[in-house]
């Protein structure tokens, strides 16, 4: 099968502070390639510092990478730190979504946003598309009106979720999204996840140290050590199976 | 002996409007030496509970309770001075949001030398000062941090999360309490530090003997090596009992949905198959809904849920629900 997103030789240092003048390189990411098909999931696991959030946001295009290729549907979205305007393509949820939704907004105006600066809708189109994704995610259209105060934490995972759907993205980027869930409405979150990949093919990235969680949804692990992939394969088979060091001291706890 | 026991604490806030019930009379009993585990979600009064206990509430919030006795003193009867001293010598508590809780504007080092015991520094001010560094040393070490120099010496917005509730635990740990009450010590952090603080607090209560109330909202991370379970919801509590029971036969519908929602405990849930969920969201504390408090999430809810349920007691399992999940009663 053809994969969807294609993540080729991604390299990423930073400058970090070493003396009172001096700076130094330090490699975040080294050397990262991976592939997901449609549809389908991958998990990236490891331990902190070991660049999985760097990871995240080089495909989200929050930040460009030294050098290495994104590929999307077999057209170079990010080449050696040059990104091409696809922002749409690849949509990014983060950790803690009331911090990340504008308290000023309404969930209507945010969603409004989106649109008007990244497609070509008219007002009418516009309104429709809003009301269409709200009742994806099991929100009601009224919902638009209500700022974010107003929602529990489910329901902001849920707004959330609607701003990355809205623009028909073909990759989430799941950013420790369901950690700080409650188990409650985790369990219906991750149905909705799974109910929206089922009925339309989205791909999930997720980043996460729910390891349970990993086994049950994604398809693929990457995992991540000290900014060098350690492993990389179908899930049952890594945790049947682990390999390397660093994965085995992981499962086992 | 009985360290800890409390008994119908309600933790009421008052506001302009009307008074809210945030923790609705919770009971529960420490024994010494074990490991008990507060389970809920967000809002259903875990921390306030902890909060109440040691006495760190503000003025706000109205504690009213039956007793809380500790070690077969009043703590509800104390002044807060005497107070203060009884619980600042034998309970300690890990806060939830270590880099938060911790002084920004003090040194590591510092801020844990600040809890060490004085009576222990005796002698001349430079052998005093060096007893105390040593101290501060073993301390941070006992946790698991390996570069102390460089840790002792920064600020806490420096750190990482993980250290940061490492030298949290550290400054808990300062006066060896007889109580260290954990509030969710570990949600900041990834597994292999997780497992390295779960080591810790149990080879802590095996060896020193010391009890630990554990505040937690994943069922799964303290399911190996805790003696009871309480769940709360909503400030009620829904069900407690022996570890193994609660796990075994769940009593009550919430129990069931934290159990149904884990992927390890649901045998046979295909891969990417749904999870079972309960309907709906946490109410707020503003709408609470009168009775059970689960009452419209619940399956199994009926006309008579309306009423508040009393506790029932079977076999030192104990849980209010008035159509309790019966799968093998003997």
């Amino acid at each position: 099968m053809q994969p969807l997103l294609k993540v080729q030789a991604l390299s990423k240092t930073f400058n970090v502070r070493a003396g009172l003048f001096s700076r130094k390189k330090f490699e975040v990411l080294k050397n990262i390639s991976f592939c997901v098909g449609k549809g389908e999931s991958i998990a990236i696991i490891g331990e902190t510092g070991s660049g999985k959030s760097t990871l995240a946001k080089l495909l989200s295009g929050a930040d460009s990478a030294d050098s290495g290729q994104i590929l999307l549907e077999n057209n170079i979205i990010e080449d050696k730190g040059v990104r091409d305007n696809q922002c749409r393509h690849i949509r990014m949820i983060f950790q803690d979504s009331g911090a990340s939704l504008n308290p000023g907004l309404t969930i209507g105006e945010m969603l409004d946003d989106c649109l008007q600066y990244n497609t070509g809708f008219d007002n009418t189109e516009r309104e429709e598309k809003i009301a269409a994704t709200l009742s994806k995610v099991g929100l009601l259209v009224d919902h638009r009106h209500y700022y974010p105060h107003m929602f529990s934490v489910g329901q902001l995972q849920r707004v959330a979720f609607a701003r990355a759907l809205i623009l028909d993205p073909k990759v989430i980027v799941l950013d420790e999204a369901l950690s700080s869930l409650d188990p409650s409405i985790r369990a219906q979150i991750v149905n909705l996840l799974l109910k929206l990949q089922r009925d339309t093919g989205l791909t999930y990235v997720m980043i996460t140290h729910h390891l349970s969680l990993v086994r049950h949804i994604s398809d693929h692990v990457v995992v991540l050590d000290k900014g060098e992939v350690v492993e990389y394969g179908p899930t049952e088979e890594v945790f049947q199976n682990p390999q390397s060091k660093v994965t085995q001291r992981l499962l086992s706890c | 002996m009985q360290l800890l026991d409390v008994r119908n604490l309600t933790i009421e806030l008052r506001t302009s409007e009307t008074v809210i019930r945030a923790v609705d009379r919770v009971s529960f009993s420490l024994k010494e030496g074990e490991v008990h585990a507060l389970v809920g979600e967000s809002g259903s009064g875990k921390s306030l509970i902890a909060k109440a206990i040691i006495g760190v509430l503000n003025e706000r919030w109205d504690i009213t309770a039956d007793r809380i006795h500790w070690r077969g003193v009043d703590l509800m009867r104390l002044t807060p001075d005497q107070r203060r001293k009884i619980v600042s010598q034998d309970i300690a508590m890990i806060y939830q949001d270590p880099s938060r809780c911790l002084d920004p504007t003090a040194k590591i080092f510092d801020q844990i030398a600040e809890t060490l015991p004085e009576v222990a520094t005796k002698g001349f001010f430079l052998k005093r000062n060096r007893e105390r560094k040593d101290r501060v040393k073993a301390l941070i070490h006992k946790v698991g941090i390996k570069n102390h120099e460089a840790v002792l010496s920064s600020y806490p917005h420096e750190l990482s999360e993980g250290v940061c509730q490492k030298v949290m635990i550290a400054m808990a740990i300062a006066r060896t309490p007889k109580l260290l009450i954990a509030d969710e010590p570990t949600t900041a952090l990834e597994s292999t530090t997780r497992a390295q603080v779960f080591r810790l607090l149990k080879s802590l209560n095996q060896l020193k003997n010391m009890s630990i109330l554990m505040i937690s909202h994943e069922l799964e991370e303290i399911a190996h090596w805790s003696h009871g379970i309480h769940v709360l919801y909503c400030g009620q509590m829904v069900e407690a009992g022996p570890t193994e029971q609660i796990f075994k036969q769940p009593r009550h519908p919430y129990t069931q949905a934290l159990l149904k929602s884990l992927p390890d405990y649901e045998q046979g849930l295909a891969h990417k198959e749904p999870f079972y969920a309960l309907k709906g969201t946490i109410p707020t504390l503003q709408h609470l809904p009168i009775g059970c408090r689960l009452g419209p999430r619940c399956p199994q809810a009926q006309k008579a849920c309306v009423i508040t349920p009393p506790l029932t007691k079977h076999h030192g399992h104990s849980y209010a629900c008035h159509f309790p999940l019966i799968k093998d009663m003997k």
